[in-house]
């Protein structure tokens, strides 16, 4: 049975290559994995029906993507040519041998011919990045703001709307709205700053080891934040080490008295040194946390500075948040604002889109999206975020990716933290990480029910229909296409 | 959820549109609840089976996404679809004519039909003549309950309170309007005048005075050729409450619609504030539930939906609605409707039955039906054909 499964599924595989949407997909695909060939190709691989791989998003038409759409078309449709030609003009029977073979592999050339010029544009764009970096550098050496600067592995761009938020009352602060953490992209934002900010955030991407300190080089922060490193990413790093020497880096580029480190990470508490600023949901050195409490409401505690207490709310949900918070208020307090602005930005901080996000189905049932948040420390805030609601609670996730070497323990892991925090509902997406979930959740004697589902959408879909008022149904992780 | 192949699943065919005031209701009802939680349960293979409202027959899985309805010329497309016909060979199939022609058999139906040729029993006596387990109430009771005034005989010959009422047919009202006119005018005002066959309130008035009465009945008289003049409850509390079971009926909440206008109407049932109901089915918003009635009033109103229920043999799903006069809590029962736009799905949420839970027993119980139907004998032996004489007669009174 599973050898003609096997089969059946071969087959498909190989038509659906020769389909017309081939060439689109290939762009896509191309575009999804941001251009890094190894991650397409091990995309390329998996792909079961190349008719149907833009299920999340959907190419979106570049100069760049039309540029490869056009080739891909070129190259295809020269070949078949190329394999007319060859069956008239070579003898019988290379001609049939040859011109069968440029048909049948028609994909695969173009395949290979749009990742030779996705090569070619690398080095070419190659002196044009250097230029923008160079520029970028110019500019923020005459810029008068102060320079925050946020690495790690989880939590970057809470982090820069905790900041930006809080900063905001008594300083002009500005903070690129995306994940804009590439050379590129950062260049981008630099170019559009009036000059008159007090305070630039910079959150800085790592892939690849030495990532972090090319940013850092240009950005030239002052001010530096590590929010953790754990297994995000752990794929391209290998090993966590190398991940922790990345985030790191960041250090280099700032003084110790001013680098900011998450204390709830272990392994960035275990790098941090002498001089460096701890903060976790407990607070900071001067600023104490006291009362916290949280809801889908958000969170409320009390800010404890020598002798001196500010209450305060912020509708962002989860203790996790907790420790940002100190940093920011630290950071705030640092750069002289006063108690009543550092409590107005706390008041203005909002949930952030897609992590832990809550919303209200009309029926009654809340809704946590928190789709974009999958690390294993994000997981771990959300099921205690998700414990401490009242309801019948449901934990719908496809699992982490990127997780490397470590992807069996860290799934265990959620498995056994889901089965200790009495979850009732685990519904899976099945991937090829659920396996290990259920591991987890067995060995963690799980009480509650599993539910499988072959996609995140006929989750969505069976969870309206199961769903009854008074739920809480939370969404941990999305794969984006590459990963489903 | 399970892994279930092709040939594990069953086929469910769910029958919707149809020649009916209520036809595009109807469409919402066979998509929220029903066939959206058919498909992600797993264990059904959904054959989305529409008719047109020119009675026409059609069934394309395309048209298993609500999406299909909502798209610009839906109509067209499906008029170019193929139109299926229907085998009863030893239960339904379903019939794709011509050169490429192909037969599904079904195992159960899903009625998702409002109003006319389908709620009224119609379709139930032809799914009985295929020999085909369905869903929800039979012929009889669904025929009863599409009858007003048939609903209130039932109801008052078992006993329960019904509002003073007269009816009377068209043909009656065209022969003598005096007669008919003198029995309506032996009601109190204000009066309700309405079509007795349809639902959502359509053709319905509230008369005040002789002066409206008239009117109100040749409105009335337009939608249907008998009608119904009831006295009006007031001060009212309206209640309405969903019922589910065969033998043994479970109720949902007790549910109070919430009027905007004089009386409620089509709009305020699947329109209310104007605002589109997507995603929440033919009702939302509309109602509170449960109603913020007294215990003891909300048991009795239970109590008596369930006499209800069972005096007019309904099966699987129905709503019987009630009119109760708020300073007396004197209680009537209004009507039953054998199947509640999108199953009233919100209600039974509150009850705690999710949409999934509700769609799942009622295919359980509609199957539960046909195995206990299979036990009555239909047919029986006889001689009668070889005693019957060349004039026909047998010397039997038949």
């Amino acid at each position: 049975m599973n050898n003609k499964r096997q089969t059946v599924n071969g087959a498909k595989r190989w038509l659906s290559r020769r389909h017309w949407n081939y060439i689109r997909s290939l762009v896509y695909m191309l575009q999804a994995s941001e251009y890094i060939i190894v991650d397409f190709l091990k995309w390329h691989e998996r792909v079961k029906d190349f008719r149907f791989v833009e299920k999340r998003k959907h190419l979106t038409f570049t100069p760049k993507t039309v540029i490869l759409f056009t080739l891909g078309w070129i190259v295809l449709l020269a070949t078949l040519s190329g394999a007319v030609f060859v069956f008239y003009t070579i003898a019988s029977p290379w001609n049939y041998l040859l011109a069968a073979l440029l048909v049948f592999e028609a994909p695969l050339i173009a395949m290979v011919s749009l990742l030779f010029f996705v090569i070619c544009m690398r080095f070419a764009q190659y002196p044009v990045e250097q230029f923008f970096i160079a520029r970028t550098k110019k500019h923020l050496i005459a810029h008068r703001g102060i320079k925050i600067a946020i690495a790690g592995s989880f939590g970057k761009t809470s982090m820069r709307e905790v900041l930006k938020a809080v900063l905001s009352e008594g300083r002009k602060v500005a903070a690129p709205g995306e994940s804009y953490n590439t050379p590129l992209s950062i260049a981008r934002f630099v170019k559009e700053l009036k000059g008159d900010e007090d305070v630039l955030i910079f959150e800085l991407g790592e892939y690849y080891p030495g990532d972090v300190r090319k940013l850092a080089q240009m950005v030239r922060p002052e001010w530096g934040i590590i929010t953790g490193v754990n297994e995000a990413h752990l794929e391209k790093f290998g090993v966590l080490k190398n991940t922790t020497d990345t985030v790191f880096e960041l250090a280099e580029s700032v003084d110790a008295s001013r680098l900011y480190v998450n204390g709830e990470s272990e392994l960035a508490r275990a790098r941090s040194k002498g001089g460096n600023i701890l903060y976790t949901r407990s607070g900071t050195e001067e600023w104490q946390v006291k009362n916290p409490n949280t809801d889908l409401s958000g969170i409320t505690f009390t800010l404890l500075k020598n002798g001196v207490s500010i209450n305060v709310h912020s509708s962002v949900c989860g203790l996790h948040v907790l420790g940002p918070l100190s940093a920011a208020v630290h950071i705030a307090s640092r750069l002289g604002l006063a108690s009543h602005e550092i409590s107005d930005g706390i008041a203005k901080t909002k949930p952030f889109a897609h992590r832990l996000e809550p919303k209200q189905w009309p029926d009654g049932v809340t809704f946590i999206d928190d789709s974009y948040n999958g690390n294993p420390d994000g997981a771990r805030a959300a099921i205690e975020f998700l414990a401490s609601l009242q309801g019948r609670r449901f934990y719908v996730t496809p699992g982490l990716v990127e997780a490397g070497l470590r992807i069996k323990e860290v799934h265990e892991e959620i498995g056994k933290q889901l089965a200790k925090a009495g979850i009732e509902k685990v519904v899976l997406i099945r991937t090829s990480v659920a396996s290990y979930m259920e591991s987890g959740l067995q060995a963690g004697d799980f009480k509650g029910e599993i539910l499988r589902y072959d996609d995140m959408p006929s989750a969505l879909a069976a969870l309206r229909a199961l769903a009854l008022p008074g739920d809480v149904i939370l969404i941990q992780n999305d794969w984006p296409d590459q990963y489903a | 959820m399970g892994v279930y192949t092709k040939n594990m699943r069953k086929n469910i065919a769910v029958i919707f549109g149809g020649k009916s005031a209520e036809h595009d209701i109807s469409i919402i009802t066979a998509h929220v609840p029903i066939i959206d939680s058919l498909l992600v349960n797993g264990k059904f293979d959904v054959w989305p089976v529409y008719i047109a409202k020119g009675g026409s027959w059609y069934a394309d899985k395309a048209m298993n996404n609500l999406a299909f309805f909502k798209q610009d010329a839906w109509e067209e497309k499906v008029a170019k679809m193929k139109k299926i016909g229907l085998l009863f060979d030893n239960g339904l199939e379903l019939v794709w004519p011509g050169l490429l022609s192909k037969k599904v058999k079904i195992d159960i139906v899903f009625p998702a039909m409002h109003g006319t040729y389908g709620e009224d029993g119609s379709l139930m006596g032809l799914l009985r003549m295929a020999g085909a387990p369905f869903v929800g109430c039979d012929l009889a009771a669904s025929a009863v309950a599409m009858d007003k005034v048939l609903t209130k005989q039932v109801v008052a010959a078992e006993g329960m309170p019904v509002v003073p009422y007269v009816w009377f047919t068209r043909t009656e009202w065209k022969e003598d309007k005096e007669t008919v006119l003198t029995k309506a005018k032996t009601l109190s005002m204000p009066v309700f005048v309405k079509p007795v066959h349809l639902g959502s309130s359509i053709g319905m008035t509230r008369v005040k005075n002789e002066k409206e009465l008239l009117n109100a009945i040749e409105v009335a008289l337009h939608y249907d050729d008998k009608v119904l003049v009831e006295n009006a409850v007031e001060p009212l509390i309206e209640i309405t409450l969903p019922i589910m079971g065969n033998d043994k009926p479970r109720v949902a909440e007790c549910e109070r619609p919430l009027n905007k206008t004089e009386f409620f109407d089509f709009n305020d049932k699947y329109l209310a504030n104007g605002k589109k109901s997507e995603g929440s089915g033919a009702n939302s918003a509309y109602s509170e539930v449960p109603a913020n009635i007294d215990d003891d009033l909300s048991n009795k109103v239970k109590e008596l939906g369930v006499r209800v229920y069972k005096a007019l043999g309904c099966a699987g799903i129905a709503r019987v609605d009630f009119l109760i006069r708020a300073d007396t809590k004197e209680m009537y029962v209004n009507e039953v409707n054998t199947l509640p736009g999108s199953l009233y799905h919100h209600n039974w949420k509150k009850a705690g039955v999710s949409n999934m839970e509700l769609v799942l027993e009622l295919v359980r119980l509609a199957e539960d039906r046909f195995v206990r139907q299979k036990e009555t004998t239909y047919t029986f032996h006889s001689d009668i054909l070889q005693k019957v004489g060349s004039s026909g007669k047998v010397g039997l009174k038949v």
